[in-house]
């Protein structure tokens, strides 16, 4: 195999194994296996994808509330994350959060936060302790469109510029915080905030992952030999709800008729057949998704609840 | 025994735990060059340790606590200081929703070497937001620790603890105690949390009080032996979370009555978890209903008269525990 469809390859799995992962929750969710709800981000594998795939193993990563897409293309393992999702001992927190804090220590992702902004000043102190280890790594902090009118994202902005921190921030615009579309609630586009701090941009079609992923890795290089902070925005959309069960009213059916037909999945499909890349090969990445995530499924549903112990109270 | 300021007690705790560990970093606004910390605290400490673990901030306190949470996930020990304790409200969420989540959040993959220095109390006409005692609030949030030092003895000890201890510690100083020279022997030593402290042996009462206010039991002690021959047993906590429940169990059991003394508010303070725990544990061995003695339900005012009428002080401290007793 050449070595484009190689990466192109690579790409589809991972954004395939996002995908259908999302889906399984979703399913889950609807059967009433998850307790409460979940931010699902099908529609938005690209960006995951391609932003995560251009770090290395080293970085670290602050992910989103919406950010299973971004955990798992770090690294994390789609059984222990299901089983998590679920409740069960055997999830990467033990099961005891669920879907919107998922850290895992293995694949030095450093979690995800239920409040909205938190991230950042956690970031600080990430980028903060790079520097003063002289470390090769960085760390990517996600955030979405919504988020980038948290008074922490401008103090982080400020704080990455003022101590040169290698931190690299990921946008992820999908064009709504819930149900608020961002033209609502800022003037300024994220990236145009990230300018007035000294800090280098980008923006990419976010349903393009050969495009997230040539940026990413671009600005990736960037931040890792100069020490300084930057910024990606990626422009993409959820299919879903804000959560699993909102039915969405604040947006249109043409919108989002619009945006599923710029399907990254699909899009990518057909640059791999372009490619010659057959058929064939592309059934066959996807049975094995669809394997994988099976057996996540029953490992999950396999495994007990988890349970608390004196050890958790303090 | 030598004698050295409470401020220099922690200057030395943070000094000898930062050579030992240059993961060991303190963060904050003016605590490097300049101001050397607000009180003087880290006098010294920039020019011994330099930039790479004394750190001036921007005034961003989100952002000062961030540094400190997201250091301490990747392995380093940071001391965050707050300027005052009272702009620990600017970063609730940090600490409410990050600090003393993680470790369960993470189902124990991290944890956090966290130590957050809180200058706080009155005394100095600084008014409603230069004043506050606010521990009381913290209690009810799992996943922190709470001390709170009396003296330089303890402030020391319990810092060098709290800098390793592995969980986010609160660490409440009152700036009253700064420049007060206590007995601290030059070598070194450590205070384990939820060891609390006899502060003054008695018989007929157990005050259990924390921080400055210990200093102001101490004396009224000494008053009420002097005029009205009562022996008065004082009780330190030194640690709200981990709390010592035992020893002042056994206090309560000897003398039969108790009073709290704080420095924060009446409504929800120290004084009303100390006076359900004794309830719930040896409500039989009380002569009388508990007395909690604190500050008033409102903002701490700006002029001196006006704080004395709402902080405890000696005087006010003798009147109740005579009224107490009558």
């Amino acid at each position: 195999m050449k070595k484009d469809n190689k990466l192109l390859s690579t790409f589809l799995e991972k954004m395939l194994l996002v995908r259908q992962f999302e889906y399984k929750v979703y399913e889950f969710a609807t059967k009433g296996i998850v307790f409460g709800s979940v931010h699902l981000c099908i529609g938005e594998e690209a960006t995951a994808v391609g932003s995560a795939m251009g770090l290395e193993s080293k970085d670290y990563i602050l992910t989103t509330h919406r950010g299973h897409g971004q955990a798992l293309t770090k690294g994390a393992d789609p059984n222990k994350f299901l089983a998590e999702i679920i409740g069960r001992q055997t999830g990467l927190c033990k099961g005891r959060v669920g879907s919107m804090h998922a850290f895992d220590k293995e694949n030095n992702n450093l979690g995800a936060q239920g409040i909205l902004g938190a991230q950042f000043p956690i970031a600080i102190g990430v980028g903060l302790a790079l520097k003063l280890k002289k470390s090769k790594s960085i760390v990517a902090c996600y955030l979405g469109d919504g988020t980038s009118n948290q008074g922490t994202f401008y103090e982080a902005l400020n704080i990455a510029d003022i101590w040169d921190l290698p931190i690299l921030f990921v946008c992820v615009n999908n064009l709504y915080g819930m149900g608020t579309h961002y033209d609502k609630t800022s003037n300024v586009a994220v990236f145009e905030k990230a300018k007035s701090f000294n800090i280098i941009t980008e923006t990419a079609d976010g349903n393009d992952v050969e495009e997230v992923y040539i940026k990413a890795k671009k600005l990736i290089s960037k931040v890792r030999s100069d020490r300084r902070p930057a910024l990606l925005e990626c422009y993409t959309y959820r299919w879903l709800g804000h959560s699993a069960f909102d039915n969405r009213p604040y947006r249109s059916k043409e919108e989002i008729k619009k945006w599923k037909a710029k399907d990254p999945i699909k899009s990518l499909e057909q640059k791999m057949i372009k490619n010659d890349i057959s058929a064939k090969d592309i059934e066959i990445i996807k049975d094995n998704i669809n394997k994988k995530i099976e057996e996540a499924a029953k490992f999950a549903l396999e495994s007990k609840y988890s349970s608390i112990d004196d050890s958790v109270k303090a | 025994m030598r004698q050295i300021t409470y401020s220099e007690a922690l200057r030395e705790a943070m000094g000898e735990e930062m050579k030992k560990d240059k993961n060991v970093i303190l963060i904050g606004e003016d605590v490097a060059e300049g101001y050397k910390g607000c009180f003087g605290v880290s006098k010294g400490l920039f020019e011994q340790f330099g930039p790479d673990q004394i750190i001036d901030t921007p005034i961003s306190e989100n952002s000062i606590l961030g540094a400190g949470i997201g250091a301490a996930l990747i392995g380093m020990k940071p001391i965050v200081e707050m300027m005052f304790s009272d702009f620990i409200a600017v970063c609730f969420d940090g600490i409410i929703n990050q600090a003393a989540k993680i470790r369960f959040m993470s189902g124990d993959q991290y944890n956090l070497n966290l130590v957050v220095r809180l200058p706080g109390g009155s005394g100095g006409g600084t008014g409603p937001h230069h004043s506050q005692c606010l521990e009381s609030i913290f209690l009810s949030i799992p996943g922190i620790k709470i001390v709170i030092p009396s003296n330089a003895y303890d402030a020391k000890g319990l810092l060098k603890t709290a800098i390793s201890h592995g969980d986010p510690v609160l660490f409440f100083e009152h700036k009253k105690l700064y420049k007060q020279k206590f007995d601290v022997p030059e070598e070194e030593y450590t205070i384990p949390f939820g060891k609390a402290r006899v502060a003054r042996d008695g018989k007929d009462l157990t005050i259990v009080a924390t921080s400055y206010m210990v200093t102001i039991a101490l004396e009224v002690a000494e008053k009420l032996k002097e005029n009205h021959n009562l022996e008065i047993e004082i009780i330190d906590p030194r640690t709200l979370v981990p709390l010592d429940l035992d020893l002042i169990i056994g206090s309560v059991k000897k003398t039969s009555k108790l009073i709290t003394l704080e420095e924060g508010p009446l409504r929800g303070g120290i004084g009303a978890e100390i006076t359900s725990l004794i309830n719930e544990n040896c409500f039989d061995y009380l002569d009388y209903p508990i007395k909690r003695i604190a500050s008033k339900n409102m903002p701490v005012p700006m002029s001196g008269p006006s704080e004395k009428e709402v902080i405890p002080n000696i005087e006010s401290v003798e009147k109740e525990i005579l009224d107490f007793l009558k």
